[in-house]
């Protein structure tokens, strides 16, 4: 008997694909890495939808290549000195003045070009796992799923996509009336007398719809007390001072080490906490809210796995995901497996559904007629 | 009988949000430039901090949060959308002909005539729906939201009392300075991401060196932004944004401006 | 229930009252008509009930508005969003989601309703409304008037006590809009709420109403039930006119009763003289026209002719193809097959500077056309644009509308001001043929005959008018012949007598009334006139 099929809460989706992502970072043996990647594309193709946005997935395989190409290009252009074998030997092109001590182009080795081309293939793969998530995330639930603290920009986003059909639909009429006004001279004014009636038009449809949202209740927060928009205002400052001097004392390494990875921890988390305590003004309900079953459950948990194992492995055997220049890389069972959970979503969640064509029993409303 | 008036359509920055709207930035500043702040003192292989990519979005969150703290009123926010529209109809029409980016000519007018605040969240709102247009959330994208934002806001702080073609001259200068700005952040953060980093004591390149003198670094940054974007894309953007601050500069600032008026209110018990 | 008390509202000091004490009550299970000349005040009242005047209009409001015997002056619209419910007349503007279910919950969203209680109102209001079955269809893709049903529905679901539409059928075509006015009646009846309708299409909705508000446009409110009102009110529709002139008591306000009442007059007119306009040569020639958009055959096969000294009218459902003939006979669209000749070219061939002058079309929005900061550099560019002296078109302007002040801005002007201005602007490089699309949505009786006289002055002048509407009153007093599209094609095509007798969606009131070919109230009046002499 089929699964029903229904649309997974975006969150989980990106939860995995972070966690695939954060596995990504903590590697870079090319060989972990094309596996991450194929278990990306393979989850992609089991249970992605057939809406616009789930065509993304190759664009982004295509920007993946670009990277690993741009990568291996400039570490052979600008990479300066290298060792190891001579692949292509090119003679140093000195730069004169000020930037001398710089050189470009020299001999493109064996070496340079695999560094190149392993940092660059961990960065594809961190920018893969990222497009798997916008292929397989429906993304106007996701604005609908927006945290609390965050209605009033998610909505401004809504707004910003539904206005979008009704802008094309002006610029076709207003670039029409154009032509009805003969060819006025300069491009200029060709330019202002189309901008200008497509912006007025957009504007006063904004007004029209800013009272309509009035007129239905939007803007009704709930009466905090001052005590708790003091406390959300102290959490969100105070998180964000912990974030600024944790970020310095992680990049300075000769800082103490209390100033570093801790307060960064502590300082997101109070402002995480601070963002909790802001949405707690807001009093809307959702109508058909996307619950966290256990499928979502389960495929956020199989991204975290793989992250926490991937950093676990790193822990234990540092060469593994680091391997040297020369040299083939090697893989042990440990982190095979390790990576291969991120595969489980591809059966644990339910399929997407499928769009019927919709067939308008009416001919579709148009605005020129 | 009192007398109320409102100011309309703006995002009011109060001192909590100015104080979170610093701190923030002070963050996002750090975390742009972090190639020059790196010091491992004995490290063999700096790791670029990867997890920047999950931290700038919650920075971001935190001050988009703080801005909407008291709500936003029903017209600043559709003014928000129409405009979040028109700004990510604008980046995907100019991003396909490369160098010719229309990214900030809307944004440094609107920050001009409804604030900072406003400028603010319609550069990261600008800038999230034009991704969600193109079908394209990338790594990247918490970075230029920031940029976008920074440089909305920085329209908003210009000097009110320009009027005319001054006030046209000044903010074709800002735009600019904006997309150079825009476009040596952006390298600067990715930096050691495309060239990778040198091992340290090995000069000679231009890729980034952890734990060299500021000096040094900068220079060999310079070189690489010199030969890679500040010669083309960004003088692409800041040529084709100059221009249309100046050929429709004045048209969109007069309806925009108009909108304003009309939403004003004074209301009278 | 709900009541205005000595309310008085003004933009500013320096402007004269809109509102000067008014005092209204609404009560549950009664539909009010609110009426009265463009400008007179009338979307300031319904937008007092709601808050959204001052709140979103500026200007300063004195007096009291007292809901349950609670003053909510103080309120913004977002607290009596579950007391008084707004449409507006654009309700494609109002969508905030994606798909109608959505929509209908948006307002429950906002005041914090339960879900369970949700989805049993969603249920509800999608039955009472009829539209069960469009739950999950997107906003985009529904017609006009199903538009219209899911705003009444998505201000519905929050149970509020009244209900205020700003002329809700403006856009609609007479089927949809009789849909719409039918489900406000069936909610005024079976719901038992109070309903607030601005009209100026007063034919469609004075049967049904209880009660009726005019407005004097000095500030003042004239409250009473329609009979009464109408007996003195500066906008009527044509049954009311052809009561008043004829004397009749008490006035007909719907069609069954005029045609009681009008046995008598009908036996002394007899049957309508013929019309008297000569057509003039052929000035627009088209044949076997055809426009598609993409694979949908919007226009198909219709052929057409436009004689100097006639107007002729294009009626047709919303989606008929009316907009798209009208661009492609004026050049500007392509035209899949077919040809059209103005004075011998072919206007689709040539610049569209010499277009402009073959013939000379206003869009459905004239606004579309208007790009500069003032009335007069739009007259100059006019000018500049048509070769013509400075001036011309502020000639043309003033005989179409006079005291237009120069230094408005054009969006700042009335509905009727705009539009002469437009014309104006089409005018001024003097083409033969003038087509118009739609070009009385937002205009009030007087302002239509108005448009009526300048467009048969255009025909007297020698020019051939091609006018589309579904104003059937308009195209009666305006039109010498009619063409009716359907599905793109002409199902009908001759003088207005007898198409607009043929069906009866198209017959405008006074036909129905008296039949024998009579169209309008003048017509009578001219007839018994020379009667009598």
């Amino acid at each position: 008997m089929p699964r029903p099929s229904r649309d997974l809460h975006p969150g989980a989706w990106w939860l995995w694909a972070l966690g695939l992502a954060a596995a990504a970072t903590a590697t870079t043996n090319p060989l972990l890495l094309v596996l991450l990647v194929a278990v990306t594309g393979f989850v992609v193709a089991m249970r992605r939808s057939d809406q616009p946005w789930s065509g993304s997935f190759r664009l982004y395989l295509l920007i993946g290549a670009v990277i690993v190409l741009v990568r291996v290009a400039f570490r052979a252009v600008l990479g300066g000195e290298a060792t190891g074998q001579v692949l292509l030997d090119l003679p140093f092109v000195g730069l004169p003045g000020w930037a001398s001590g710089v050189r470009l182009l020299g001999p493109i080795t064996v070496d340079s070009v695999l560094a190149g081309f392993y940092d660059g293939l961990r960065l594809a793969t961190i920018v893969i796992c990222v497009g798997a998530a916008n292929a397989l995330a429906n993304p106007k639930r996701l604005l609908k799923s927006m945290p609390p603290a965050l209605y009033e920009i998610g909505t401004a986003v809504v707004v910003a996509v539904s206005v979008l059909p009704q802008l094309s639909d002006s610029l076709r009429r207003v670039r029409a009336a154009r032509r009805l006004r003969g060819v006025p001279g300069g491009r200029i004014a060709r330019l202002r007398g189309v901008v200008v009636p497509v912006m007025e038009d957009a504007l006063e449809r904004s007004m029209a719809l800013a009272a309509g949202m009035d007129a239905r209740g939007y803007g009704r927060s709930g009466e905090l007390t001052r005590r708790q928009r003091r406390t959300t205002g102290v959490l969100m400052l105070t998180g964000l001072l912990g974030i600024c001097v944790g970020t310095y004392g992680l990049l300075d390494g000769t800082a103490p080490r209390w100033l570093g990875p801790p307060l960064l921890a502590g300082g997101a988390a109070l402002a995480l906490l601070g963002f909790v305590s802001a949405g707690r003004r807001v009093q809307r309900t959702r109508y058909r809210p996307d619950r966290w079953a256990p499928p979502e459950l389960l495929v956020a948990l199989c991204g975290v796995a793989v992250a926490a194992g991937m950093y676990a492995v790193v822990g234990r055997d540092y060469t593994l995901v680091h391997p040297g220049i020369p040299g083939t890389p090697g893989v042990t069972l440990v982190s095979v497996l390790v990576v291969l959970v991120g595969v489980v979503p591809a059966f644990v969640a339910p399929p997407a559904p499928v769009t019927a064509r919709a067939v308008a029993e009416e001919p579709p409303r148009r605005v020129a007629a | 009988m009192t007398t109320l008036s409102a100011a309309p359509a703006r995002v009011p920055i109060r001192l909590r949000s100015a104080a979170v709207l610093t701190v923030a930035s002070a963050a996002g500043l750090l975390m742009f430039c972090w190639p020059l702040l790196v010091r491992h003192p004995g490290d063999g292989q700096a790791q670029p901090p990867f997890f920047f990519i999950a931290l700038l979005p919650v920075v971001i969150l935190v001050v988009l949060a703080e801005l909407s703290e008291g709500g936003i009123d029903s017209r600043a926010l559709a003014m928000l959308g129409v405009l979040t529209a028109i700004n990510a109809v604008m980046r995907g029409v100019s991003a396909g002909l490369g160098g010719f980016e229309l990214v900030f000519f809307l944004l440094i007018l609107a920050g001009r005539v409804f604030g900072p605040g406003f400028g603010f969240v319609l550069g990261c709102t600008s800038l999230f729906a034009s991704a969600l247009l193109t079908g394209g959330v990338g790594p990247w994208l918490p970075y230029q939201m920031l940029g976008s934002a920074w440089v909305g806001m920085g329209a908003g702080l210009l000097p009110r009392r320009l009027h005319g073609r001054r006030e046209i001259a000044v903010l074709v200068g800002y735009g600019v300075l904006a997309a150079y700005a825009y476009g040596l952040l952006l390298n600067m953060s990715s930096w050691p991401f495309a060239l990778g980093v040198s091992l340290p004591g090995h000069t000679g390149s231009v890729a980034f060196v952890p734990g060299d003198p500021l000096s040094g670094n900068l220079r060999r940054f310079w070189l690489y932004t010199l030969v890679t974007s500040t010669g083309s894309f960004d003088t692409g953007r800041a040529i084709t944004n100059g221009l249309a601050l100046v050929v429709l500069g004045p048209a969109v600032l007069t309806t925009l401006r108009r909108a304003v008026r009309r939403a004003s209110i004074t209301r009278v018990d | 229930m709900i009541e205005l008390r000595r309310l008085s509202f003004a933009y500013d000091d320096s402007t004269p009252p809109v509102l000067h004490e008014a005092d209204l009550t609404v009560t549950e299970g009664e539909l009010l008509l609110v009426a009265g000349r463009t400008g007179t005040g009338k979307s300031t009242l319904l937008g007092s009930f709601t808050g959204l005047v001052p709140t979103f209009t500026g200007g300063l409001l004195t007096g009291d508005v007292v809901i349950d015997g609670r003053s909510v002056l103080a309120d913004p619209p977002r607290e009596r969003a579950h007391l008084v419910g707004y449409v507006g007349q654009d309700p494609s503007a109002g969508f905030v989601t994606d798909t109608v279910e959505e929509e209908l919950a948006y307002g429950m969203e906002q005041l914090g309703t339960p879900p369970s209680t949700m989805r049993r109102r969603v249920e509800e209001t999608l039955d009472l409304l009829g539209i069960a079955d469009l739950r999950a269809r997107d906003l985009r893709t529904l017609s006009g008037g199903q538009q219209q049903r899911v705003a009444i529905g998505s201000v519905l679901t929050m149970h509020p006590r009244v209900l205020v539409l700003d002329e809700p059928t403006s856009a609609l075509d007479p089927t949809a809009a009789e849909e719409v006015l039918a489900t406000l009646t069936r909610l005024v009846q079976d719901v038992g709420l109070g309903v607030v309708v601005a009209e100026h299409r007063l034919e469609r909705v004075l049967p049904f109403a209880d009660r009726m508000v005019l407005l004097d446009g000095a500030g003042g409110l004239l409250v009473g039930s329609p009979d009464e009102l109408m007996r003195d009110s500066p906008v009527a529709p044509p049954i009311v006119e052809l009561g008043r002139w004829a004397d009749w008591e008490p006035l007909p306000l719907a069609v069954r009763d005029a045609r009681r009442r009008a046995s008598g007059l009908r036996s002394t007119l007899g049957h309508a003289p013929a019309a008297s306009r000569a057509a003039g040569p052929v000035l627009l020639e088209a044949h076997g026209v055809r426009v598609g958009y993409g694979r949908i055959l919007a226009v198909r096969d219709v052929s057409v002719g436009l004689h100097a000294g006639q107007v002729t009218a294009l009626m047709g459902r919303n989606g008929s193809g009316k907009s798209s003939l009208l661009w492609a006979l004026q050049g500007s669209r392509a035209r899949a097959a077919g040809s059209v000749a103005v004075a011998g070219d072919d206007p689709a061939k040539v610049s569209a500077q010499e277009r402009r002058r073959l013939a000379g079309l206003v869009p459905q929005t004239p606004a579309d056309l208007l790009y500069l900061d003032t009335v007069e550099d739009e007259l100059a560019a006019a000018d500049r644009d048509s070769d013509r002296r400075p001036g011309h078109a502020r000639s043309l302007l003033d005989q179409l509308a006079p005291d237009v002040p120069g230094r408005a801005h054009p969006r700042d002007l009335s509905e009727g001001q705009r539009l002469a201005l437009v014309l104006a602007i089409v005018l001024s490089s003097d083409p033969p043929v003038v087509l118009l699309d739609e070009p009385t949505r937002g205009l009030d009786y007087p302002g239509k005959a108005a448009l009526a006289r300048i467009l048969q002055g255009f025909a007297d002048a020698g020019r051939a008018v091609l006018v589309s509407s579904h104003d059937v009153e308009f195209v009666a007093q305006v039109a010498d012949r009619v063409v009716v599209l359907a599905e793109g094609e002409v199902v009908s095509s001759g003088p207005t007598a007898r198409v607009v007798a043929e069906s009866p969606a198209f017959a405008p009131q006074v036909l129905k009334v008296l039949g024998h070919g009579w169209l309008t109230v003048p017509q009578v009046e001219d007839a018994v006139r020379e009667q009598l002499a």
